[in-house]
């Protein structure tokens, strides 16, 4: 009676199963069976009719539903956690959804899941998804309606919806709103702040440089090609030498791991640099990454909300990026780096664990008393790197206890890490204070979005030495092995591609098209308050107060309503063919073949007698359809429909006798 | 028929809601003038139960996008909220231009449900998807394709004998998605002819015959048939006084004699008793008569009809039998 019937409850479960599609993928293995034996189960008794579920078996599969969860996750405090909760409680509720009610609060939740997706992912397929789930909750919607008006009957009617005018109606349906929702979207008044705390663990995983290098941990960046964030230059943007955007940086060093210091995380920049006829202008957006580095160029003359600026010139934001975000900066190449170095900080700078790499150091050694000169030792060293058979490579090969030792005498094969951390390790022994830069180098620039992609794939490592009055200078190791490297990215400088699909033309399709997921961000991710500000600054209107932007919404509303609403008024339902209706025409096209014109005021009985009139010889079948005709529509004991299919089907009038 | 089941759906709110339209309607419009073209005035759209559900799931949707500052959850939300506002419009026309051509009723036997049918056409070149009549007590559903008419009929318990006035009911629809429904009230000037409730088991049928009631029997040879209660209309020498007074309750001996002359209903010839139960008795023998084709006529005070038999005779003494003034 109350029952959606057998087709409405697979709908149902096709809606929730494509809203929780991109959860699913994210789930723990038990969590994902938890979620999907339910679903099985209704399936399952959908098609062979099993019963329900009595009340103590239902209650324990939810307790063992709740526990797999609790098992899974530890607590249910995290975003993840808690949206598969709602997952594995809506594919539970699956099992006891036996009426209208249970059904549409299934679809309904299946809808919210759908928006708490986007709280993990916002890409430019995944309006795909939502407007896909949205479109099958339409259709799971109108059919529960259509079960609902009829539930106080024993039979459903028999008139049947085309899957393909049920779905066309909900796309309509769907199209018709996007005026609309346009609309609210560009004139909502935003929130300046959050009503409540956001929580910090949001993405699956960590994305990009970590806290600490230690060889290899750059070279797993290398493969990942997702970008790590774009800049917009408001001047010419910096050739490919300039692009070293700065990240962690790294003072000590145990042998095996580089580390930040204490005083660079936690001492501000005593010194900041003024923009100047050089600066570079350019806005930066930053793909979340749940780390707090922002990047940007040496040196940021600005610094953005909420973020201070270290004194080794680290851009460290209070909160990590957990969303995309957007901020300006002004950086000053020209700037002189603490010309005058403190104690503390240069014996930081100088620190090393003594009893590791010791044929380096009697290297070092040997040519520091040859070369006393900083600048000139420097310039020794990267000579040297340059001139012996040094390789720029992914396959480094492991490194022993003595890593510098190893790598500078027997492999001399790696990566940037590699290069920059023995040089630096060298600097050190020669008592010249040195540091470590992460960060990513270079970067392409799409002519198309006029902005530099910066991708994870462009990690990099480079070092930076202290020189009495010019301060801390960048010396890239890296780029006396493979000067390609700095000047053309990171891929050209190798000689094999990183996996079978790696092919130049493909990356460059690749970067091309990535504009479209820039200008994404840029207008849709990023659209806030200020873009607001910036629609309405031609109209001069810069400070719209929320209640102006409701009233403004309103209008625009009430004028695309007006343009839209004609529109609705003629947008037809879903085709409910009736079946009998449909018999009766091919009944009444079969006449009008053999001669006989029907009038549209004719009713079934009146057509019959003229029709036998008209043919007599038929008159016999004639007047037995028109009587299963009209009590399969008047009478309240309709004969099954099938009669008067088989009947029309077997009419066939004889023109001869016309 | 299952009415139970959408009363229940009501909470008190909204049924105290539903009395209000009504009176609303009663004041401005009165009663229905059949054909009825749902118009504008006409109709009404409140959000259903599901659709202050769903509202409130917008609300939280877009509350959270706004916090977490998430554009994409928001315009989903607000996709959604446009989807039901489009679906006011959706399910205002799918009810406005219906006609309500006439309202009709077979006269029923007390006790039993009125069946009220609503005659809708659609005037339109489009379809009306699952167009709902509900009344109080019922409710009906049906599809009107283009250009076409269809009944839906509503079923009202009926008490006593008489007219019975239809009770005020909604066409309403909550297309496409029942997040909206869309309703007019229509307060109807169609009744229902009720006929007293037959007696369940009435005394022989009274015989031909002049004078006292049931005279006819006298010179026949009675064929006993069996006891049962004494009711009143029963002659005084049909009671079994030995059983009666054995059970302390008057029985009544049950004679039949088929015959094939005319008898006579007559209700000055059915002695005293209540009103109601003779006019149910008489319902019964007017059955009866007609059953066993028996040619029967019928005097009752201000109305008499001649010996007949047949439909119409036999209903147009079923109204007489209704309609009386006691």
């Amino acid at each position: 009676m109350n029952d959606p019937g057998r087709k409405t409850i697979l709908w149902v479960i096709a809606t929730f199963a494509l809203a929780m599609f991109p959860q699913f993928v994210s789930m723990p293995a038990p969590v994902l069976l938890a979620t999907l034996l339910p679903l099985a189960w209704r399936i399952g008794s959908e098609f062979n009719n099993w019963k329900p579920l009595p009340a103590l078996l239902r209650h324990s599969a939810t307790a063992i539903g709740l526990a797999t969860l609790f098992m899974s996750y530890g607590d249910l405090s995290g975003r993840r956690a808690a949206v598969s909760l709602l997952t594995v409680m809506l594919a539970l509720k699956m099992i006891e959804c036996y009426r209208i009610r249970d059904a549409r609060l299934v679809v309904s939740f299946s809808l919210f899941l759908c928006a708490t997706q986007f709280l993990f992912a916002q890409g430019v397929l995944m309006p795909f998804y939502g407007g896909a789930t949205v479109i099958l909750a339409l259709v799971t919607l109108t059919q529960l309606q259509r079960s609902e008006a009829w539930a106080h009957e024993d039979e459903p009617p028999v008139v049947k919806a085309s899957l393909w005018s049920e779905l066309s109606f909900s796309f309509r349906l769907l199209a018709l709103a996007v005026p609309v929702g346009l609309a609210f979207f560009i004139l909502f008044p935003r929130l300046a702040s959050p009503l409540w705390g956001i929580p910090e663990t949001t993405l699956d995983s960590k994305s990009g440089l970590s806290d600490s290098m230690s060889p290899g941990s750059i070279q797993s960046l290398f493969m990942d090609d997702s970008p790590a964030f774009r800049a917009e230059f408001t001047g010419p943007v910096p050739s490919a030498e300039h692009l070293y955007w700065r990240g962690p940086v790294f003072w000590r060093f145990d042998g095996d791991t580089w580390k930040g210091g204490y005083y660079g995380r936690n001492i501000e920049a005593s010194a900041r640099p003024e923009p100047s006829e050089g600066s570079w202008d350019y806005t930066v957006q930053l793909e979340p990454n749940e780390r707090n580095w922002l990047f940007a160029l040496d040196y940021p003359a600005s610094v953005p909300p909420d973020t201070r600026l270290t004194m080794d010139f680290q851009l460290l934001r209070r909160q990590p990026v957990i969303q995309l975000m957007q901020y300006g900066v002004i950086s000053n190449p020209e700037f002189v780096d603490t010309p005058q170095l403190r104690d503390a900080l240069r014996l930081q700078a100088l620190d090393l664990p003594e009893d590791r790499n010791p044929r380096t150091r009697q290297l070092v050694e040997e040519w520091r008393q040859e070369t006393p000169g900083d600048p000139e030792f420097v310039s020794r060293v990267l000579r040297y790197f340059n001139q012996e058979r040094f390789h720029y490579s992914l396959e480094a090969p492991l490194l022993g206890t003595h890593s510098v030792d190893d790598f500078l005498f027997d492999t001399r094969t790696g990566f940037c890490e590699h290069y920059a951390s023995t040089f630096a390790v060298m600097m050190r022994m020669a008592g010249i204070p040195t540091r470590i830069v992460t960060g990513y180098q270079g970067g392409w620039y799409s002519e198309l979005g006029n902005y530099v992609l910066v991708r994870q794939s462009d990690a990099h490592a480079w070092t930076e030495v202290w020189f009495p009055e010019r301060g801390w200078t960048r010396v890239d190791p890296t780029a006396a092995v493979s000067p390609l490297r700095v000047q053309q990215g990171s891929m050209s400088a190798l000689s094999m591609p990183r996996h079978f699909l790696d092919y130049s033309w493909l990356r460059g399709l690749r970067n091309s098209a990535d504009v479209v997921r820039q200008r994404w961000n840029d207008w849709v991710i990023e659209y806030g308050a200020h873009r607001q500000a910036e629609l309405f600054a031609p109209l001069g209107l810069d400070h719209m107060s929320p209640a102006m932007l409701v009233a403004v919404l309103f209008f625009v509303i009430a004028v695309v309503s007006a343009f839209l609403f004609p529109i609705v008024l003629r947008i037809k339902g879903p085709s409910h063919k009736d079946p009998i209706q449909q018999a009766w025409q091919k009944f009444l096209k079969r006449l009008e073949r053999a001669g006989f014109e029907s009038l549209p005021s004719d009713g079934a009985i009146e057509l019959a007698e003229a029709a036998s009139l008209r043919l007599p010889a038929d008159s016999a079948s004639i007047n037995q359809i028109a009587q299963i005709y009209t009590r399969s529509r008047y009478s309240p004991d309709p004969p099954p429909f099938n009669d008067l299919k088989q009947a029309v089907h077997e009419f066939r009038p004889n023109k001869n006798f016309a | 028929m299952n009415s139970s089941a959408i009363a229940s759906e009501k909470t008190g709110l909204s049924q105290r809601f539903d009395s209000w339209i009504l009176d609303r309607v009663r004041q401005r419009r009165g009663i229905a003038e059949l054909p009825l073209k749902f118009e504008y005035r006409h109709i009404y759209v409140m959000p259903t139960r599901f659709g202050f559900w769903f509202g409130l799931l917008l609300a939280l949707m877009t509350l959270g996008g706004l916090n977490f500052n998430n554009n994409m959850t928001l315009m989903l939300g607000f996709l959604l909220a446009a989807i039901a506002q489009l679906t006011t419009l959706l399910a205002y026309r799918n009810l406005v231009g219906i006609r309500v051509d006439a309202i009709r009723a077979r006269p029923v036997f007390a006790e039993e449900f009125a069946c009220f049918k609503v005659q809708l056409k659609n005037p339109e070149e489009r379809n009306r998807f699952a167009i709902q009549a509900e009344s109080s007590e019922a409710v009906d559903c049906a599809d009107i394709s283009a250009q076409n008419s269809q009944q839906l009929s509503l079923k009202q318990v009926t008490l006593q004998r008489g007219w019975l006035k239809m009770d005020p009911f909604r066409i309403e629809n909550r297309y496409p998605l029942g997040l909206f429904r869309a309703w007019s009230v229509i307060i109807p000037a169609a009744q229902c002819l009720v006929y007293p409730k037959p007696a369940l088991s009435p005394p022989p049928l009274p015989k031909t015959g002049r004078g006292e009631f049931g005279a006819a029997h006298r010179g026949e040879g009675d064929h006993f048939h069996g006891l049962r209660e004494f009711q009143p209309g029963d002659p005084l020498r049909r009671i079994a006084w030995r059983t009666s007074a054995r059970h302390q309750k008057l029985y009544s001996r049950v004679m039949e004699s088929p015959s094939e002359e005319a008898c006579e209903l007559n209700w000055y010839l059915m002695g005293g008793g209540e009103t109601e139960e003779k006019l149910s008795i008489l319902t019964a023998w007017v059955l009866r008569a007609e059953r066993m084709q028996i040619p029967y006529s019928l005097e009752m005070p201000g109305a008499a009809l001649p010996a007949d038999l047949g439909e119409e005779h036999r209903d147009a003494c079923l109204e007489i039998l209704a309609l009386h003034k006691s």
